[in-house]
């Protein structure tokens, strides 16, 4: 069930209705029933996933949280550790695995052959099992009290809003809500529907209009002039951003019906003055998990040089491997490792950051900067191959078929792909649903208005599913 | 206090009013036709008929498919019209159409329209479980979103929202495969096979065997897909061809249309000859069905599933409804003497 469907537009007024009518304490049971009918919508089979993630986490937090020693607890983290990941690996990494290994035994003259498997990629799986995974570790470390109750940590662990695509929740910060008596707030309410209006307008009016374009580019890049590959490659810049935005908002909108506060997920990123800012700003749940329940185990920058430099670019593999099972994952990240680490060398010799402040001509320049080295790098994160890649980046420079094919871009995708980077510009420093909460009546009914009428009437009409829920 | 707050919400909800309201408008006169022609080009098949038209004829591809040796490749719907030159027949020809698109066609037909007679195709093949979850009908449903009988700006919302069955080709072959799997063939004899998934395998594994007894690949592949088209029974309560059919029956009694369902003819003598009399079995009791259960509702039913020969069907290794030029003019005979009841005075013998 996408957020983008009347599915979704009947499911979400049904639940958050149900939600304020039954008694609070019976209130977990629905959202637990709603986010694992929600979950069941894609493939009915995997909620076993889930259930298994579940159960192993509650157990093991449960034996954990009686042992007083760190190192008596570690054989139960070592076993969410091993389950979890052991999904993951086994849905998303095994057959990845086993091409390179394959290739390498041929290279090696070994004859056998590991064979591969056909299952889908359950929708999400990363997502929720960082989420569980980030509850076992700190319930290891003592940061968190175990949960003694089943329910509640079953919908800690699929909460639907934020289920199959984040953001990527702590226990401490989400668990204490569902279990809050939240009354029907005016606020939550009318906030939570500007972020889902907001949310489906950038998805389904930017993103959905962007993504055929788009592929036609990533398709046949050689059937067109440079140029045009060029806007193909900027575009996918903003239908990434739009499409993964859209759908954080939506989440983050969802679950303020439901009286429940989920971390933000994005501010504007394109707008950063370098790629640290840049991760603070993009993903934020997931570049958090990385730094508290990887770069801090590691040592951070609390090491020597050398080691902080191997630090930060097994974070930024480890991150790219994250989104997917393909050498261009490890590329991309790689190279944003490279990149984070010689732009920090640059800024602390030439002191090119602090001088700066928001919105100034300095501002514009650094993060016009940082936007065209993002948008190289995602290159490497769209193409399907590495070899796709740098074909891409060949025909930028040289590219001039004898009949080159035309990239028709309506004048509304331009017109609303505008709207949106202005919208961002002012969203720097604040969320969508507190600017326009400022703003006079009249003005504030005519966003809407163009929104809602952006999204119904100029809605992209094929099927796009959100890009995320394929990691 | 509770005045203020209760004209706090009126007045949201009256500007909600005049925004959707104002937008319906600007949507249907600046937006909508634009859309229609990018999204639901169908649309023109209905605009195309002139006013004074007596008689439509409703296709798919059996219409207007013709074999390169045809001396005289015209549409059935064509010698249709040569046996009644008085009446003014116009055909409507949609590829893989079926009774579903027909009926959101039909809806569309203004209400000003002296259209008197429908003559419908019904393809005994579009009941079966492949038909009807098929990679095509994600896009033709989706061509049909535009054209619910709603206010447009909520058409175009429905559309946006995706509100049609969203499936992709993997998940539509898992969704016939079951149907083949879960529906039981019901034989008044010992038959041996429980569902066409059986009946398949064991055609398969079985073969078709060539004059030398080795297994002759293509035959058997046929023989498979014969079984898979033709092997079903017709359930009038869960089929939803039956629903979509019996909705143009219900349209046609209200705009006052008398009906022909043209049952079309499917390659019999090839499904006798690489599968045998059971596969002849259910075809003929489907068509029992549908004959009386149209007859029944005043419908006349054109019984042409046999009326074609094997040398006539133009597709030898596939199943399809695409007649030579004997074929068609045969089907075209069919319907021709049907609309008798009601023509008499106009027919001619076209004599083909």
């Amino acid at each position: 069930m996408l957020f983008n469907t009347i599915d979704f537009a009947i499911f979400l007024p049904v639940v958050v209705l149900i939600y304020y009518l039954i008694p609070s304490k019976f209130r977990w049971v629905l959202l637990l029933a709603a986010s694992y009918y929600f979950y069941m919508s894609w493939k009915v089979e995997y909620i076993l996933l889930i259930v298994i993630s579940t159960l192993v986490d509650y157990f093991s937090g449960i034996r954990m949280g009686k042992l007083e020693e760190r190192r008596s607890r570690l054989p139960w983290l070592i076993l969410s550790l091993c389950i979890n990941l052991g999904l993951l690996f086994s849905f998303k990494y095994f057959n990845f695995a086993s091409e390179n290994l394959n290739v390498l035994f041929s290279k090696v003259g070994l004859a056998g052959k590991i064979p591969m498997h056909e299952l889908l990629l359950p929708v999400g799986i990363s997502f929720y099992t960082f989420q569980t995974l980030s509850y076992s570790i700190d319930v290891y470390y003592g940061r968190q009290k175990a949960e003694k109750h089943l329910g509640y940590f079953a919908l800690y662990v699929s909460f639907f809003p934020q289920l199959v695509a984040g953001p990527i929740e702590r226990y401490s910060r989400l668990a204490p809500q569902l279990r809050e008596r939240h009354i029907l707030s005016y606020d939550n309410l009318v906030n939570g529907l500007r972020l889902i209006l907001y949310g489906l307008f950038i998805k389904m009016v930017i993103a959905d209009n962007i993504s055929p374009i788009v592929d036609q580019v990533y398709a046949n890049p050689e059937n067109y002039a440079s140029g045009h590959v060029l806007i193909g490659i900027f575009l996918y810049s903003f239908q990434i951003y739009s499409d993964f935005f859209g759908y954080s908002t939506i989440a983050i909108g969802s679950a303020l019906l439901l009286g429940v506060r989920i971390m933000d997920n994005f501010k504007s990123p394109y707008l950063a003055k370098n790629i640290s800012e840049f991760w603070q700003r993009w993903h934020i749940s997931l570049s958090t998990w990385f730094r508290d329940y990887l770069y801090f185990p590691l040592g951070g920058s609390r090491v020597s040089k050398y080691r902080w430099v191997l630090n930060i670019l097994v974070v930024f593999l480890v991150s790219g491997l994250w989104h997917g099972a393909n050498w261009t994952f490890i590329i991309w990240g790689l190279l944003f490792g490279l990149i984070y680490l010689i732009e920090h060398v640059l800024n602390r010799s030439l002191k090119l950051q602090k001088e700066h402040s928001a919105y100034s001509a300095g501002h514009l320049l650094l993060a016009l900067k940082t936007f065209f080295l993002v948008t190289i790098l995602w290159v490497f994160f769209r193409s399907q191959s590495f070899g796709d890649a740098m074909h891409i980046f060949k025909l930028i420079v040289q590219n001039a078929p004898s009949d080159p094919q035309q990239l028709l871009i309506p004048l509304s995708t331009w017109i609303f792909l505008l709207l949106f980077i202005v919208s961002d510009v002012f969203l720097y420093k604040r969320r969508f649903d507190s600017w326009v909460s400022g703003m006079h009546f009249l003005l504030r009914w005519a966003i809407y208005g163009v929104l809602l009428f952006g999204i119904i009437a100029f809605a992209g009409v094929e099927n796009f599913p959100f890009i995320y829920f394929q990691f | 206090m509770l005045r203020k707050r209760w004209s706090y919400i009126a007045v949201r909800i009256l500007s909600l009013v005049l925004l959707f309201s104002g937008m319906n408008l600007l949507y249907k006169h600046v937006f909508f036709e634009k859309d229609l022609q990018k999204y639901s080009s169908i649309i023109n098949l209905i605009r195309d008929v002139p006013p004074d038209v007596d008689i439509i004829y409703l296709g798919e591809s059996s219409n207007n498919t013709a074999h390169e040796d045809d001396q005289d490749k015209r549409k059935i719907s064509d010698f249709i019209a040569d046996y009644y030159p008085g009446l003014a027949l116009y055909d409507m020809t949609k590829p893989a159409a079926h009774a579903g698109i027909f009926k959101v066609l039909l809806q569309q037909l203004p209400a000003e329209s002296e259209v008197e007679t429908l003559i419908v195709t019904l393809t005994l093949r579009s009941f079966n479980a492949q038909w009807i979850h098929s990679p095509l009908e994600t896009s033709l449903q989706k061509s049909l979103v535009l054209l619910l009988p709603n206010p447009p700006l909520f058409n175009r919302f429905l559309l946006s929202f995706k509100a049609y069955e969203i499936k992709t080709k993997e998940e539509r072959e898992q969704d016939f495969k079951k149907q083949w799997v879960e529906d039981k063939l019901h034989f008044p004899y010992e038959f041996p096979h429980e569902d066409v998934s059986q009946w398949n395998r064991w055609m398969a594994y079985k073969g078709i065997r060539d004059e030398q007894g080795e297994i002759d690949r293509a035959q058997t592949e046929l023989a498979c897909h014969y079984i898979k088209a033709y092997g079903f029974q017709i359930d009038t309560l869960e089929n939803p061809r039956i629903a979509d059919f019996d909705a143009i029956v219900e349209l046609a009694l209200h705009r006052e249309w008398k009906l022909v369902f043209n049952l079309m003819a499917e390659n019999m003598e090839k499904a006798g000859q690489l599968v045998g009399e059971d596969l002849i079995f259910l075809m003929n009791q489907n068509r029992e069905l549908l004959k009386h259960y149209y007859g029944s509702k005043g419908v006349i039913v054109v019984d042409n599933l046999s009326s074609v020969e094997d040398q006539f069907f133009i597709d030898q290794t596939w199943t399809t409804e695409h007649y030579a030029e004997g074929g068609r003019k045969t089907i075209a005979k069919g319907v021709a003497a049907a609309l008798l009841t009601w023509y008499p005075d106009e027919y001619r013998d076209a004599r083909y």
